[in-house]
């Protein structure tokens, strides 16, 4: 089985793995980072999203073949790569119910907070609209990045 | 857990935890020595529901017996007990309990736990206080009535003494329990009333939560299942060689259910599975067809059923009236789809079994996984994680059950994982209905008659219902036969057409289908007599019939009704194209809601701009709480408005995936705002409630904003 090197939260690791096992399965299963959940499997729901510098990506949909030399970041490094802004805005919106699609929604919130631009409300929606949660946190999730995006434009972290 | 195993972690923290109180369901309150002597001499009926623990370091723990699905019961539950405690929140640590005689009722379902335990729940906090001053007051030798408590304190005023909790846990373990302990006036609440963030949030924001698809334990092995497609196939031929060839595949073993294939992890499990050749034969004929079936539906409507109210007599009110409305209202089969998919970890072992379980009923699980092994239940232990989602499909025990027999058949830990194809197809569906609705009005415009008749199926998830039983029309029509409006000849009809699929309530139970159906055809009198529909509704709930209980509630909901007519600017002008519609219920004789919509129609798309909720769930624990449960439950109901059905073909669910079972998006999501009064005097449920009326204000806004009636959801391209 061929072996693979790749960086998650700033920590080197190797897997061996085949070449078309998803991101998400050698998170979950060979590295055991459960922060990234599976939801869909094809995409949809965005529960398995983790970040790719400034980007975000579905983890179920990348092969370790393709992530292998690349490096990302999951709900579990979020703090440590400069996430804990929109995490104090989580916290303070009481945004997640179950919680279970949150880390996805994080995810793409810090992204979409490193925007060089401050992202307005339709730009909020364009990003957040591809994550799908049953229970309902949407109206809270809006009020967290805005209140992120008003911090971070104070010039506060 | 085993009885030894129990009764040494009771011995461990009755000796060495400090105060360590448990609740029983009944009110009881006792020491848990006392309850390590009871277990040791026999069962002595106590039935645990909560345990509070008090350590002499100051770690305070609070164990409750429900679970946590999103509704928030892991910071509601221990914020009673903390604010009669007067506990510092912040060093509060809560656990979800393991179901067994320690908790034999962990049933989470109904929207019952902060209602059904208010009251013990502060008890137990007020008398844990009063065991803390006393300990205190014996200490310094003082009266326990100079002695005040403040965050986790006792305060002797005169002499500015203190004790933090954790320094008197000890001594207090050894007063006795009172009988009783003053409880605070509501203007003494420091916790409940405020808004309180949820517990778990930390854990959620950081990864560190956990679910039952994140459980690990050691030399664990990954199953993915393929299921029986259609009821009653037999597997005829298994060819597995492909299988067994995928790297990381370990075995496949045939079940009841299917053929797993176990692997290293789950992503082998999956492959092993997509490289089965399987064959079935046979299945149950004919094969289910869902527009078939809700054409039978429509027609079986037109019979009599059970009949659930009956008041005066609704077909000669109906025969002398001057003029008659008609409709017939559509719901479809829905999925419950929460975003973690049904999974298992089971480990059978040496004639006994440990489960991680995200179940709403893990006493259901323990009992029926004790019966499939033919073991005691003493022997299954059931861990309950965090649930990614509940709604109603984890009272089923179906996927604890699979991966029993599967670990049993491997001999090891096995994580049994759905796809989410596997949740769309294999659901506890939430039951097709039609409702045939009739009016008849006098001259005057007034409602002389009201018949509402339900064609449905009837099923929970512990099984199909007696057809016979003279309550199917009051177990199944919720929202119909407890109809809140007066009329003087009234008639709840239930029509019982069963559908050979795995059916089961979701949120709001069976509310939803009924609520929708006689909230539009309220509006629908309003519209066909140019009354106002807010006025009709509390013209129709003024009425002086029924007793003191029926005429409190409807006071209640008309005070819901006044409220949300008020906060939505209701009979304001609004921009062309937009309307607005009203909806309300009283939910299972108790919280009452009242919902209003404000939706445009454009080239048939439908948008909710706005939603404002009134709710009268009576004393309000956690603001916060009651906010977020209310957005969801409106959330919810939209989905089910304006997302996707479920439709079978062939003994099929036709869907597999959000993809095609889409449900709402944060852009389409309205703003929500949320109101209550506290109008009842004890706590009621609200996790559900908020569900029942959204549809029918969407549906009445849309004929607000654009004169067309849709009489079915989701609307599709109906409106």
């Amino acid at each position: 089985m061929p072996r693979y090197s790749l960086v998650v939260n700033a920590t080197p690791r190797l897997v061996d793995a085949s070449p078309d096992m998803p991101l998400l399965w050698v998170l979950r299963d060979l590295l055991g980072l459960t922060g990234a959940k599976y939801g869909c499997g094809i995409g949809v729901c965005g529960a398995c999203t983790v970040r790719e510098g400034a980007t975000t990506l579905r983890s179920c949909q990348l092969t370790i073949g393709e992530a292998a030399g690349r490096s990302f970041v999951t709900i579990e490094g979020l703090e440590s790569a400069g996430g804990s802004a929109i995490q104090r805005a989580w916290l303070d919106a009481d945004v997640a119910h179950c919680g279970y699609c949150q880390p996805g929604m994080l995810l793409e919130a810090s992204a979409l907070l490193e925007s060089r631009t401050p992202p307005d409300d339709a730009a909020i929606e364009q990003a957040l609209d591809a994550h799908l949660c049953r229970c309902g946190s949407y109206p809270r999730i809006r009020l967290a990045l805005k209140r992120a995006i008003e911090l971070r434009r104070a010039g506060k972290p | 857990m085993t009885t030894t195993r129990r009764a040494f972690l009771r011995a461990g923290s009755a000796l060495v935890a400090g105060l360590v109180l448990e609740l029983g369901l009944d009110g009881r309150l006792r020491r848990a020595s006392e309850a390590l002597a009871a277990e040791t001499a026999g069962s002595d009926g106590f039935r645990p529901f909560a345990v509070l623990a008090i350590e002499p370091g100051g770690r305070t723990r609070i164990t409750v017996g429900r679970v946590e699905m999103g509704q928030g019961v892991r910071t509601s539950l221990p914020l009673i007990v903390a604010e009669e405690l007067d506990a510092d929140w912040s060093q509060i640590e809560v656990d979800t309990a393991s179901p067994g005689p320690d908790f034999p009722r962990m049933t989470t379902s109904g929207s019952w736990s902060v209602g059904g335990s208010f009251e013990p729940l502060r008890r137990m906090g007020a008398r844990a206080r009063a065991m803390l001053i006393a300990a205190a007051a014996a200490r310094w030798g003082v009266e326990a009535s100079t002695c005040r408590t403040e965050s986790g304190r006792v305060i002797h005023s005169p002499s500015k003494r203190e004790w933090k909790y954790g320094d008197l846990a000890l001594d207090a373990a050894r007063q006795p329990v009172p009988a009783d302990a003053p409880l605070k006036s509501a203007a003494e609440h420091r916790l409940i009333g405020r808004r309180t963030p949820r517990f778990d949030g930390r854990a959620i924001v950081t990864g560190a939560a956990r679910y039952g698809m994140d459980v690990r334990v050691p030399g664990m092995k990954f199953a993915a299942l393929e299921r029986c497609p259609v009821a009653g196939a037999r597997l005829k031929s298994l060819d597995d060689q492909a299988a067994r060839r995928v790297p990381g595949v370990r075995g496949v073993v045939r079940v009841s259910n299917g053929v797993a294939v176990v692997a290293d992890h789950t992503w082998a499990a999956l492959e092993g599975r997509r490289a089965l050749v399987l064959k079935w034969e046979g299945g149950d004929e004919p094969r289910f067809d869902s527009a078939e079936y809700q054409a039978r539906l429509i027609e079986a409507s037109n019979g009599r059923g059970s009949v659930g109210r009956d008041v005066g007599n609704v077909e000669t009110a109906l025969a002398s009236a001057t003029r008659r409305l008609d409709s017939v209202y559509e719901y479809p089969f829905f999925v419950h789809a929460p975003l973690e998919p049904m999974n298992t970890v089971a480990h059978v072992h040496d004639r006994r079994c440990e489960l991680w379980a995200s179940t709403q009923a893990p006493n259901w699980v323990q009992e029926a996984v004790a019966k499939q092994l033919g073991l005691s239940p003493q022997v299954v232990e059931v861990h309950v994680p965090l649930l990614g989602g509940g709604f109603g499909r984890r009272l089923g025990v179906d996927y604890a059950l699979e991966a029993v027999e599967v670990s049993k058949a491997v001999a090891a830990p096995v994580q049994v994982m759905w796809t989410r194809e596997d949740d769309t197809r294999h659901g506890f569906f939430q039951p097709a209905a039609a409702h045939r609705m009739a009016a008849g009005l006098d001259a005057g415009g007034q409602v002389v008659a009201w018949w509402h008749r339900e064609a449905s199926s009837a099923q929970n998830y512990r099984g199909k219902m007696d057809p016979a039983n003279p309550d199917l029309a009051a177990i199944h029509m919720w929202g119909g036969v407890d109809n809140p409006y007066a009329f003087a000849a009234m008639r709840a009809e239930f029509v019982l057409v069963e559908a050979p699929i795995p059916l089961g309530p979701w949120r709001s139970v069976f509310a939803p289908s009924n609520v929708m159906a006689r909230e539009c055809f309220v509006d629908e009198i309003a519209a066909a007599t140019k009354q106002d529909p807010v006025k009709l509704r509390l013209a129709l709930l003024a009425s002086p019939s029924g007793d003191e209980a029926v005429q409190a509630e409807r006071k209640r909901l008309a005070a819901v009704i006044q409220l949300a007519a008020e906060k939505s600017g209701w009979g304001g002008a609004l921009p062309p194209g937009r309307g607005r519609g009203i909806a309300a219920h009283v939910y299972d004789g108790e919280t009452t809601l009242a919902q209003v919509a404000e939706v445009s129609v454009e080239s048939g798309a439908v948008r909710v701009h706005r939603f404002v909720c009134a709710i009268d769930c009576g004393p309000v624990v956690n603001p916060l709480g009651l906010e977020a449960v209310v957005e969801s439950g409106v959330v919810w109901g939209l989905s089910q408005t304006l997302g996707g059905r479920i439709t079978f073909k062939d003994g099929r669910a036709e869907q597999s995936s959000y993809a095609d079972y889409p449900i709402l998006r944060l852009s389409e999501t309205p703003a929500i705002e949320t109101w209550f009064i506290e109008g009842a005097k004890q706590p009621l449920g609200a996790g559900e409630q908020p569900v029942s009326p959204v549809a029918a204000a969407v549906l009445n806004a849309i004929f607000a904003a654009t004169g067309k009636r849709v009489r079915r959801v989701p609307i599709g391209d109906g409106a």
